[in-house]
C-alpha cells in the first residue's frame, strides 16, 4: 500500500514535459552547417496538440534567425512540425531520429 | 517529408552492420508476423471457414502499417486547422476518401459492395459534435488510438477502454435516462412490435434507435435521384458527386485559407496566376509526402476490403458472418437474429463496444435486452469477433512498423494526459453511438460509398474540434500561468 502511494506521488508529479529552457548551444546539423540553437522546446512525453501549441508560442517570440530546437517522442508530432513551420513562415533545418525520439530544428525566417 | 523542407537523419544506434535479424526491433517485427501468421494458418487448420475472420485480421495490419507510415492522425485533421493552422491531415483524409470511393464504386459495379447507407437526421452532427470535441483531448481519433497504442503509447490504451465501456453502458443505460427520450420515441417504438425480451420501451438508447432513427430515411445519393445505370450510379453520382467534388472543393478551401499566403510568399509571388495556384495546391498535397502515401494505401486497401468481404459473402452464401458462427455451433455470442456485428469495411467503434459488453456480461450484467447489442450486433467472446480482430490487427500492424522504423517507444501517460484521455474517450464513445459511428464508420466509409450524411458528420466534427481547441488553448494558458517555465 505504502508502495502505490508513493508511485501515485511520483505519477502525479510527472512533469507534462514542455519545460522550455534558453540555454544556447551549437548543432551541427547534418549538411554540415553549424547553427545556434537559442530555443528549446522538450515536449518529451506530450501528446498532440501540446508541441504544436508550444512550437508556436515560442516562435512567435522569438526574433527573425533564431533556431528553435523541439524534443519529442511523439511520430505524429514529428509528421507535422515541418508542416507547421511552413505555415508560420519559418524554415525547417532538420529533423534527427535519435534513439530516445527525434530532434528537430526550425529556424525563423520572418 | 519534404525534401525542400529540411532533412531527416536517422542517427538511431543500433549496429545497422549487424545484420537484419542480430537487431533486436527487427526480430520483435518479425516475431509479430509470424504470430499472426502462424495464428492464421493454425485457424484455417480448425476450420477453412475462419477465413472470413481473418480477412478482417489481416486487412487490420495493412491498414496499421498505412496509418503508422503516414503518422495518419484523423484527429488532427479537424484540429490542427484550428489549433494551428495545418492543413496536412485534412488533405491527407481528402485523398483517402477520393481513392476509396474511387475502388467502392468499382466494386459496387462488381456487384460485391455491403454497404449500408446511414439514416439521415439530426442526431448525426450532434454526435459529430461529442465525437470531434472528445478527439481533441484524447490526442487521436479511435483509429488514431488503436495505431498509436501499436507504437507504445499507453495513454491511447486509456482511450480504447474509455470508448469500448462508455459504449457498452451508454447503449444499456435505462432508469432516469428514459426521460431524455420524448414520448412519441416511445411511442413509435412500442409500434415497432418488438420481442418482449428487447424490452425497447426501456433504455433510452433503444428508444433512440426504434423511436427515431428507424422512422429516418438514408439512401446513397444514386437511390435519391434513382439512377439505375449502375456505371453512372457508382462512378458519375455516388463517386463523383458526394466524394470527389466535395473533396475538391475543400482542397481548394483548405489551399485559400490556410496555404496560399504562404506559398505566395515562400515562391516570391506578387501577382499569382493561376497557375501558380495550381501549383501550390499540389505543393500543399505533396508537403507531406509520407501522409500522401498513406492515403492512397488507405483508400485503395479499404476499398478493396469491401470487395474481398463481398466476394467471400457471396462463396458462403451467407449475409453476415452470424450465419457462419451459428453453422460452426458457436451461437453464444448471437443476437436474437442470429446475426453479429460483421460490416465488411472498415469499422471501429461498434466492435470495441462489443469489448466492453462482453466484459461486462462476463461480470453478470445483462446486456442483451437492448436492440444495439440483443438485436442487431451481438455480444460475442473477443476470440471470435471478426470486427474485433480487425482492430488488433491495427495495433499489430502498427507495431511491426513501427519497431521496424524504430519509432516504438513505450510511453506512460502522464496524469493529465491519462485524465484527458479517459474523458475524451467516454466522450468519443457516447458521440460515436450517438452519430452510429466514429470517424471511420460514419464519415470516411459513408462518403466513399455515396452516402452524403459523412459529411454531416464531419460538419459536427469540425464544430466539435473547434470548441475543443479553444478548451485546450485556454487550458494550456491557464496552466502556463501557474508554472514559471516559460511565460507564455
Amino acid at each position: 500500500m505504502k508502495q502505490l502511494a508513493t508511485l501515485w506521488r511520483k505519477w502525479r508529479q510527472r512533469k507534462h514535459a514542455d519545460v522550455v529552457n534558453h540555454k544556447p548551444h551549437m548543432v551541427k546539423l547534418p549538411g554540415g552547417e553549424v547553427v545556434q540553437v537559442s530555443h528549446v522546446a522538450d515536449c518529451m512525453g506530450a501528446t498532440c496538440p501540446r508541441p504544436q501549441l508550444m512550437t508556436m508560442r515560442i516562435l512567435d517570440a522569438m526574433k527573425k534567425g533564431d533556431v528553435l530546437e523541439i524534443i519529442s517522442d511523439n511520430p505524429t508530432t514529428v509528421e507535422t512540425i515541418p508542416a507547421l513551420a511552413m505555415v508560420l513562415y519559418s524554415q525547417h533545418l532538420a529533423t534527427l531520429h535519435t534513439d530516445n525520439g527525434w530532434c528537430i530544428y526550425i529556424r525563423k525566417d520572418d | 517529408m519534404n525534401k525542400e523542407s529540411g532533412m531527416y537523419v536517422d542517427l538511431t544506434t543500433d549496429d545497422k552492420s549487424k545484420g537484419w535479424f542480430a537487431q533486436s526491433e527487427n526480430r520483435y517485427a518479425a516475431a509479430i508476423i509470424a504470430l499472426v501468421s502462424i495464428g492464421s494458418i493454425w485457424a484455417l487448420s480448425q476450420d477453412m471457414r475462419w477465413l472470413y475472420l481473418l480477412v478482417y485480421v489481416w486487412f487490420g495490419v495493412a491498414y496499421g502499417m498505412f496509418l503508422q507510415y503516414g503518422r495518419f492522425c484523423m484527429a488532427s485533421a479537424v484540429r490542427d486547422l484550428f489549433a494551428v493552422g495545418v492543413p496536412r491531415m485534412a488533405v491527407g483524409i481528402m485523398i483517402a476518401v477520393c481513392l476509396y470511393s474511387l475502388v467502392a464504386a468499382f466494386v459496387k459495379v462488381s456487384g460485391f459492395n455491403a454497404f449500408h447507407p446511414h439514416p439521415l437526421g439530426w442526431h448525426i452532427i450532434i454526435g459529430g459534435l461529442i465525437f470531434g470535441f472528445g478527439i481533441v483531448f484524447t490526442g487521436g481519433c479511435a483509429t488514431g488510438s488503436l495505431y498509436k497504442a501499436g507504437e507504445g503509447n499507453m495513454g491511447s490504451v486509456v482511450v480504447i477502454f474509455a470508448i469500448s465501456f462508455s459504449q457498452a453502458i451508454f447503449v444499456v443505460l435505462g432508469g432516469w435516462f428514459d426521460k431524455l427520450a420524448p414520448a412519441s420515441w416511445t411511442e413509435s417504438a412500442l409500434n415497432k412490435g418488438m420481442p418482449a425480451e428487447l424490452s425497447v420501451d426501456q433504455g433510452w438508447f433503444d428508444l433512440f434507435t426504434a423511436g427515431y432513427i428507424w422512422d429516418l430515411k438514408g439512401a446513397t445519393l444514386a437511390d435519391m435521384l434513382q439512377v439505375t445505370n449502375p456505371f453512372v450510379a457508382s462512378f458519375l453520382t455516388n463517386s463523383l458527386l458526394v466524394t470527389i467534388l466535395p473533396a475538391a472543393v475543400i482542397l481548394v478551401l483548405l489551399y485559400t485559407f490556410y496555404f496560399r499566403k504562404g506559398h505566395m510568399r515562400r515562391q516570391k509571388l506578387e501577382q499569382p496566376v493561376m497557375k501558380d495556384h495550381l501549383r501550390g495546391i499540389w505543393a500543399m498535397i505533396t508537403s507531406s509526402k509520407n501522409t500522401a502515401i498513406a492515403g492512397i494505401g488507405l483508400g485503395a486497401f479499404a476499398g478493396l476490403h469491401v470487395w474481398v468481404t463481398g466476394l467471400l459473402r457471396d462463396h458462403y452464401g451467407i449475409f453476415n458472418f452470424g450465419e457462419m458462427l451459428a453453422n460452426m455451433g458457436h451461437t453464444a455470442g448471437l443476437s436474437i437474429q442470429d446475426t453479429v456485428f460483421d460490416p465488411g469495411y472498415w469499422y471501429i467503434t461498434t466492435q470495441e463496444a462489443q469489448w466492453g459488453a462482453w466484459v461486462m456480461e462476463t461480470m453478470g450484467m445483462n446486456m442483451r435486452d437492448n436492440i444495439f447489442f440483443g438485436l442487431d450486433n451481438g455480444v460475442p467472446n473477443p476470440l471470435i469477433n471478426a470486427p474485433g480482430f480487425m482492430s488488433i490487427g491495427i495495433i499489430l500492424g502498427a507495431a511491426v512498423l513501427a519497431l521496424l522504423r524504430r519509432e516504438f517507444k513505450f510511453k506512460i501517460p502522464s496524469l493529465e494526459t491519462a485524465v484527458f484521455a479517459l474523458i475524451g474517450g467516454i466522450l468519443m464513445g457516447i458521440g460515436a453511438r450517438i452519430a452510429m459511428g466514429c470517424n471511420i464508420g460514419a464519415y470516411f466509409a459513408t462518403v466513399s460509398n455515396g452516402d452524403p450524411s459523412g459529411w454531416l458528420f464531419l460538419l459536427g466534427m469540425v464544430g466539435g474540434g473547434y470548441v475543443g481547441v479553444k478548451l485546450f488553448n485556454w487550458w494550456i494558458h491557464w496552466q502556463a500561468s501557474r508554472s514559471d517555465d516559460f511565460a507564455l
